[in-house]
């Protein structure tokens, strides 16, 4: 059976420094045979959530527009590539709002204790973080780094690798970058053949 | 002059912790005759998320037409800005990292046509709060929050040292807040000793 990819573009530009490096994860992926969908998150209808902890009781989110969908569909693939660009030291709205929308997968889990990811499952589900951020500074992805672990636990995948590329603005934009594109497609092909043999 | 503070409720659960937390920090600032709260709640106030388009490097100016057109002008206007937000999923809300990455507009003026954000006489006279609420208990909660919020603060101009905090882990249920053993007495401490703060730096500009 095929290595199921999705990448999740959380970017409010189309074609910029992050879903480029999140392509070229793809294109690595669908090389090595991954089945590979994208998905850009500012073309979906979804709201924040707004906190009524109303999941803490049924397990479902009472908002209903197309996030429940897309977390059906992480939920069925192998693999997850998340992608944002780093504002103000953290990733977009857009994609922290997605994010925020799985506290009914967290409530099933340790609220109503009705959903229950095996280790070896969440072995297999593996997790990538990529992002860019026009600062040099070394700490300007630690913001994120602790949202994207709370999303990869709740959804039951590991959080594998970090795709991240600063000093977008000294480097001019991705394009510029010596090696990060490269090492998004070696990654991209590298994640399936690994899944690949943890599911033989 | 009265005092102007500017307030912002970043949860999208009205009358929750972070909310409550802000109004007990808020209260005794009220009773002062000379100063002016506004209170903002962030989910109703039309704050679209940034696109990320940088125009304002050029134009000094967000293209959106959206609630933060009056923010933007209450915010150069305050002398207290509040940030309130709870912790979902190791960061503020998402309808409060909206409103912090709309404040690029400001971060254009400063950093990159090196403007004044506000006149000369106020500069460096402004204080900024966070005020947050987790329901986890883990020591390393509010670290993601707290390097965003620093981030909106410095834009606008309200460096390290200005910036008070006020974080409680451990309450997660709507009304958690209320049985907190020092919650209350902190925020309205810390709502006075900002009052107080501001006043001294005033009557010392009066004074030169």
């Amino acid at each position: 059976m095929s290595v199921r990819v999705i990448g999740i573009s959380g970017s409010p530009h189309r074609h910029g420094n992050t879903e480029t490096l999140l392509d070229s994860f793809l294109d690595g992926a669908r090389n090595s045979g991954g089945l590979v969908e994208k998905v850009i998150l500012k073309e979906l209808s979804y709201t924040a959530c707004m906190g009524c902890n109303a999941c803490h009781k049924t397990g479902r989110c009472i908002v209903k527009d197309e996030a429940p969908g897309l977390f059906e569909k992480i939920m069925a693939a192998d693999c997850v590539a998340v992608a944002s660009p780093i504002y103000s030291m953290g990733i977009t709205a857009e994609l922290k709002g997605l994010i925020d929308r799985t506290q009914f997968i967290w409530a099933r889990k340790f609220i109503l204790k009705n959903l229950y990811f095996p280790t070896e499952q969440i072995k297999r589900h593996k997790g990538i973080f990529i992002s860019t951020a026009g600062l040099s500074w070394d700490n300007v992805f630690d913001a994120a780094f602790p949202i994207i672990t709370a999303f990869f636990n709740t959804i039951g995948y590991e959080y594998y690798d970090n795709i991240i590329a600063n000093d977008m603005d000294r480097f001019k934009g991705i394009r510029g970058h010596p090696t990060a594109l490269t090492e998004a497609f070696e990654k991209g092909e590298k994640v399936v053949r690994v899944i690949e043999a943890l599911k033989a | 002059m009265p005092i102007n503070v500017l307030a912002f409720a970043g949860s999208p659960r009205r009358g929750g912790n972070s909310e409550t937390l802000l109004d007990w920090v808020l209260d005794p600032m009220k009773h002062e005759p000379d100063v002016q709260v506004e209170k903002i709640i962030v989910v109703d106030a039309d704050i679209n998320p940034c696109k990320g388009c940088n125009a304002c490097e050029v134009l000094n100016y967000c293209v959106q037409k959206d609630g933060l057109v009056s923010i933007h002008d209450k915010i150069v206007a305050a002398d207290i800005i509040i940030f309130a937000s709870p912790i979902f999923c190791m960061g503020v809300s998402s309808q409060a990292k909206a409103l912090i990455d709309r404040a690029q507009v400001f971060r254009s003026r400063k950093y990159v046509l090196k403007l004044p954000i506000v006149p000369p006489e106020r500069k460096g006279k402004r204080l900024g709060v966070f005020l947050a609420t987790a329901g986890q208990t883990w020591d390393r909660v509010f670290d993601g929050a707290v390097m965003s919020v620093k981030c909106f603060f410095h834009v606008i101009d309200i460096p390290d040292s200005d910036i008070h905090y006020l974080m409680i882990r451990g309450v997660d249920e709507k009304g958690a807040i209320l049985s907190h053993k020092t919650a209350q007495k902190d925020a309205e401490l810390l709502g006075k000793e900002m009052i107080s703060t501001l006043r001294n730096r005033l009557e010392a500009v009066n004074r030169e």
